[in-house]
């Protein structure tokens, strides 16, 4: 155990860069995920039968297809097509468009959730359809999907580590930790690793909990 | 755009036994995630059946288990299973393994592609089952009690039932989940369809047609929401003639990638 110690110890510096490195994709990738998410979920519940089709279509791409195929197409491909995209971006743009065809399900659910009065009550008192939406849908269907986002976070964070450990090969907490394990041949590296992503999902859920019970609305 | 759809790059899709050659790929990924699904769903309900137990030493420590596997990157597993599993092991799996798999599933790398397949996904699975179970009302475990079935009877012929047919859908979303991950293998070193697309794109000798490393991994792309989709449009089909028939409705399971996927079908199309 003492062994154990001593290779975070002497490694910390190894072990919290990476530790940051995944904070820093999940945050990326989050941002983008309820940008890209929240458009497709708008398209999908738009009074249009044409806009409809394009969410449905992308979010069953990118909800069917493997993230590490698309970090390769995002990456090598687009690379090998002549455009240099840098790891970064590739990074988290994948995980990033990836968990926008998750996200916009949920408010997808979360706005058919929302009683249909309201939009109705909405649109009778002379508000435009977009803002209806904005100000009286949306606001209540983020509330009913902050469980959900919880879940989504914690995906984002495992996930993470496939942008680390496919062929970009960003710094991130599981590259760290088998640079340290190659470099001492301890595998303990790796029980430090798991220290580090049990570290973060737990005190996401905890958060979650949290906001649930302040803010969700239960249906 | 011009590059995407030059007709030079896309050559290589019906030149020689290229497209064969992912396709058998392909082949090894949906082997592997059927052997890790069989694998996953009796572990799991066996970890939910322990959750459960009326000892509570028995559950907390089957809880704790199931919450680490969890919520730890499957990817970090894999690679951890692919240094960290005894060579004994590895060796009694070469020689268990049946012949008619193919040469891909033979390789001993696959015994820890497997377990970690098989280890995160029995306890996400788990979590499914537990929920699907404790949404049954009480009721029901105490009427089959007082009729006077035996704890396992209640489980066999009451409980179970009712609980699992409510987690179908999450089920087989979670499945599809396992079915994307098995390309994570790929990093470990084993044949499947990501090597495949690989070895495709940077072969360059003696072949006249080159393919080209996009095209290649978004006809692998493809073949996967083929397969999945297909997937999933089967289980809406089941949970709907489900629902039709039972008036049951989904539970919503804690840190499930795919939960909205379940959510998401439940409300029709179009209201």
């Amino acid at each position: 155990m003492s062994d154990a110690l001593d290779l975070l110890t002497e490694n910390f510096g190894a072990f919290a860069s990476g530790l940051w490195v995944t904070l820093r994709i999940v945050g990326v990738a989050f941002v983008i995920a309820m940008v890209v998410g929240t458009a497709v979920a708008a398209f999908r519940v738009a009074p249009s039968k044409a806009l409809n089709r394009v969410g449905g279509i992308y979010v069953e791409t990118f909800r069917n297809i493997p993230l590490l195929v698309l970090l390769l197409i995002l990456f090598i491909g687009v690379r090998r097509a002549g455009l240099p995209i840098s790891a970064w971006v590739a990074g988290t743009l994948g995980l990033g468009l990836y968990t926008a065809a998750y996200i916009a399900e949920a408010l997808r659910s979360g706005v058919f959730a929302v009683g249909k009065g309201q939009i109705e009550a909405a649109l009778s008192l002379g508000l435009t359809y977009p803002r209806a939406m904005r100000r009286v849908v949306l606001p209540q269907a983020f509330r009913t999907v902050i469980p959900t986002l919880g879940s989504l976070i914690i995906a984002m964070v495992k996930n993470s580590a496939i942008v680390g450990a496919s062929l970009l090969a960003l710094p991130d907490l599981l590259k760290e930790a088998r640079v340290v394990q190659s470099e001492t041949a301890q595998t303990e590296a790796f029980l430090w690793a798991a220290a580090g992503y049990l570290l973060i999902t737990v005190t996401v859920t905890v958060v979650f909990r949290h906001l649930e019970t302040r803010y969700a609305v239960r249906r | 755009m011009e590059y995407l759809f030059s007709y030079d790059n896309w050559e290589w899709l019906w030149t020689g036994n290229n497209f064969r050659f992912l396709l058998e790929g392909l082949l090894v990924n949906l082997q592997i995630a059927l052997i890790a699904i069989v694998f996953s769903l009796i572990f799991g309900l066996m970890l939910a059946l322990l959750r459960l137990s009326r000892n509570r030493f028995v559950s907390i420590v089957a809880g704790l288990w199931v919450d680490v596997w969890r919520n730890l990157p499957l990817i970090f597993i894999i690679l951890y299973l692919a240094l960290a599993i005894p060579g004994s092991w590895r060796d009694a799996y070469a020689s268990a393994i049946p012949d008619f798999f193919p040469d891909a599933i033979q390789d001993e790398l696959v015994l820890g592609a497997l377990i970690g397949l098989v280890l995160y996904n029995s306890a996400v699975l788990c979590e499914i089952m537990r929920s699907g179970i404790q949404s049954l009302d009480r009721g029901q475990r105490e009427a089959a009690a007082s009729l006077g079935l035996t704890y396992f009877q209640q489980m066999r012929f009451v409980i179970l039932p009712q609980g699992l047919r409510r987690m179908v859908p999450s089920t087989v979303s979670q499945l599809i989940t396992l079915n994307k991950d098995t390309t994570l293998i790929s990093i470990i070193a084993i044949q499947e369809v990501v090597s495949a697309g690989s070895t495709l794109a940077s072969v360059n000798f003696g072949v006249e047609v080159r393919p080209a490393y996009l095209q290649v991994f978004i006809v692998v792309g493809l073949l996967f929401i083929a397969v999945n989709l297909a997937l999933s449009r089967l289980s809406r089909r089941l949970e709907i003639r489900e629902r039709e028939r039972t008036g049951t409705t989904v539970e919503p399971v804690k840190g499930l990638e795919d939960q909205v996927a379940v959510q998401a079908a439940v409300i029709p199309p179009n209201r």
